[in-house]
């Protein structure tokens, strides 16, 4: 009876529980499609939009904004899995075809397969700084799909940045037959980015939020496409650092410079200053300009000035020639000079004296090779407005004839509006301090050390 | 009798559950999964003519995350230059066992799969990878961008590695007498071996520095190098050690090298090494 009863009770629960089993098999359905449907149907989707743009896409890859800048790229897709692309990485701006495909990653994305120029910004030993050893220009070929706004599609870099700690967003906007057209215009802008010899010496970034003004130095590295633009003024301490992209009227900038709660990105370059501005609402702006004068101007010049101490300061061209902070016209100016001399013959010293005890303050040129030095005496003012020191002719250790070949030189040093002087805050192979002295009038700038 | 009729009606009830329960589901449809076939290019049908089909190995230039370190900054083959790696391969490497190994050596022993790296694999300290062997299955060859098929020393580079990463595979296959290695040069190994110039490594033992990471790579690195080198080259080069101590070293090395071929795989080294030796120069001139 026993076993009967346990055959029964399993058979009833057999029975029970089959019965049970089939009623509810439909798990609540979070979406529409099946998974597998649904991958498809994007990879469809990221397929379809590729194709949609009838000249293609546009990238400013900006890799990595905290130190690098925007690299333009044009791709134009096709349906047989082959990719037209150009870029502006470099002066070969022509178009090479390659492969790419839609894979399944963390999510569907788009890999450029075989190798054209994107992937020149991923190459380990082509970096541009030492910091990115083995790391090239942080580059990403494939790119994670997240849907589009407003006719752009939304990717992220595949990898993750290391400054970040995310991945980082970038954006395909359609291109036109004219950026194809124009993209080595981006390269002819590259110039005018670095800047031209011509222009002034001094450089800053001036931001306008429609009632205040505020300036930034600028500086600007060719090689990371970067830029750092700081605070001049005590007590605001805002710095814009920027990657910069260039376009054919001038540059695009990532982050964007925030002014006035405004993001300014894009920024047009003027030919009869050099100024890049980039204008939002309301009076905002941001320029990118020249300047005549330093934006810090210090007092450094006191020190030299009548009833001070001896002070001598001394360009030495053997450590100093290639000084960056020597400008064009100095160097183009001292090779005038070594000229005119015979070839053993070369200027191997400026020397700044002031206030020495017996002759006062003086030029000294000193030259190698053998020839004698020339010193032109002369006296000093200050212009206590534009806080220069003013040079200014006695007399010359030798006949007028016989210094002839340094009038050019000599005047610049000698400028009736006088010299900005400026001690500076690094060394040049050795730890005296460097010293800068630029001419109020013209783009003249000399480097030397305090002696 | 009552347990039977009841075993009965119950076998009933399973039967007609089982076949309900089912009834109403839909019939599987056609696959969800794109199944088509790739357009193979004219490069995929050769190496599907001189890889694929005779020793079941895969070649993979085109990117794919999977196979690659992420981590690093890398880029697909240029695609013109992915043959004439291939063929260099091909022509130095396999044909080198096929006739002296026999034709099913590298059929049996083979990584399954050769991924090619355009640029350079640069490592932090300064160094280059030149190749990747993984588990027996997979080499990585770097730097297929850069062959240059008239330059001597940078198709020995490129051998130097696929030679380097196949005594790799074939060590994952079959041991070589470890024991016996590692008391040549006891001590010499190093993990900053990138920090000593060659000839010092030379004079030490080691047939070039990356030897002195590890005993592995030091098996490596001394057959490769005789592989790459022909018999005068190699001659010369121990002509030239001055410590006693280390050309006895190199010797030795050379003879564990030596029976590891007999013993394991019944190869002379020797004749792999001139058969080697005029495929290079096959493929040079």
């Amino acid at each position: 009876m026993k076993t009967q009863s346990i055959y029964r009770y399993l058979i009833i629960g057999f029975i029970a529980v089959l019965l049970a089993a089939c009623t509810n098999t439909d798990a609540e359905q979070k979406f529409d499609q099946t998974p597998t449907e649904r991958l498809n149907s994007q990879k469809n989707e990221l397929s379809d939009i590729l194709l949609s743009s009838p000249n293609g896409w546009k990238l400013v890859y900006f890799t990595n904004n905290t130190i690098l800048g925007g690299y333009t790229h044009l791709f134009k897709f096709a349906a047989n899995g082959t990719v037209e692309m150009a870029s502006d990485f470099d002066d070969d701006t022509a178009i090479y075809k390659s492969e790419y495909d839609i894979q399944l990653g963390s999510t569907m994305s788009l890999v450029f397969t075989t190798k054209n120029r994107i992937h020149l910004l991923s190459e380990s030993d082509n970096y541009p700084i030492p910091e990115l050893e083995a790391k090239g220009y942080l580059g990403d070929f494939q790119f994670l799909y997240y849907g589009q706004e407003n006719g752009e599609i939304i990717f992220k870099n595949n990898r993750v940045n290391e400054n970040t700690g995310v991945n980082g967003e970038l954006r395909f906007v359609k291109a036109t037959a004219q950026d194809w057209a124009d993209l080595h215009k981006n390269i002819d802008m590259i110039d005018n980015v670095i800047g031209d010899p011509s222009r002034p010496l001094f450089r800053l970034l001036e931001t306008n939020d429609g009632k205040t003004i505020h300036q930034f130095d600028f500086t600007f590295s060719e090689i990371t496409r970067f830029a750092e633009a700081n605070s001049v003024e005590t007590g605001y301490s805002v710095t814009y650092d920027m990657g910069i992209g260039y376009t054919p009227t001038g540059i695009v900038v990532s982050p964007a410079v925030e002014v006035g709660g405004q993001k300014l990105t894009v920024f047009t370059y003027k030919d009869s200053d050099g100024s890049f501005t980039a204008t939002g609402t309301d009076g905002v702006s941001a320029t990118i300009k020249y300047s005549t004068k330093p934006l810090v101007i210090t007092d450094d010049y006191k020190k030299l000035l009548p009833g001070q101490p001896q002070t001598v300061y001394g360009y030495i061209a053997a450590n100093l020639y290639n000084a960056p902070t020597n400008s064009a016209l100095f160097k183009d100016l001292v090779n005038k000079v070594n000229a005119t001399l015979p070839a053993t013959q070369s200027i191997a010293r400026i020397q700044l004296v002031f206030n020495n005890a017996v002759n006062g303050t003086y030029i000294q040129y000193q030259f190698n090779g053998g020839k004698a030095a020339i010193s032109h005496l002369v006296t000093t003012k200050e212009d206590a407005v534009n806080k220069t020191i003013i040079l200014t002719n006695v007399g010359w250790t030798q006949s007028a004839a016989a210094v002839a070949f340094l009038k050019d030189l000599d005047a610049e040093l000698t400028n009736p509006k006088g010299l900005y002087v400026k001690k500076e805050d690094f060394k040049i192979t050795y730890s005296n301090t460097i010293y800068t002295f630029t001419s109020a009038a013209s783009n003249f700038r000399m480097t030397s050390y305090a002696l | 009798m009552k347990i039977i009729k009841y075993n009965k009606i119950a076998v009933l009830f399973l039967t007609l559950a089982i076949f309900s329960s089912c009834s109403n589901d839909d019939q599987v449809g056609e696959s969800q999964l794109n199944y088509n076939q790739p357009t193979k290019t004219a490069l995929d049908n050769w190496i599907g003519i001189n890889y694929l089909n005779p020793y079941n190995i895969n070649v993979q230039y085109k990117w794919n995350q999977n196979t690659v370190d992420n981590s690093r900054y890398l880029f697909p083959p240029l695609v013109d230059k992915v043959q004439p790696a291939l063929e260099i391969v091909k022509k130095i490497w396999l044909d080198s066992y096929k006739t002296i190994g026999g034709p099913d050596f590298v059929k049996k022993i083979a990584p399954r799969e050769i991924v090619l790296i355009g640029g350079v694999n640069l490592n932090s300290v300064g160094t280059r990878t030149l190749g990747i062997a993984e588990g027996g299955q997979r080499v990585t060859l770097f730097e297929t961008d850069y062959i240059d098929k008239t330059n001597r020393a940078n198709i020995k580079e490129f051998i130097h590695t696929i030679q380097h990463e196949y005594i790799h595979i074939l060590n994952q296959n079959k041991p070589f007498d470890e024991k016996a290695w590692a008391v040549i040069t006891p001590v010499g190994y190093t993990a900053d071996w990138y920090n000593y110039s060659i000839p010092s490594s030379n004079e030490l033992g080691f047939i070039t520095s990356y030897a002195r990471s590890n005993i592995n790579e030091d098996f490596a690195e001394t057959a490769s190098v005789i592989l790459i080198s022909s018999k005068a080259e190699y001659a010369a080069f121990l002509a030239g050690i001055k410590s006693p101590t280390a050309l006895s070293a190199l010797k030795a090395k050379e003879a564990l090298v030596v029976k590891y071929f007999k013993e394991a795989f019944d190869m002379d080294f020797y004749a792999l090494r001139d058969e080697a030796e005029k495929n290079t120069n096959a493929v040079i001139n």
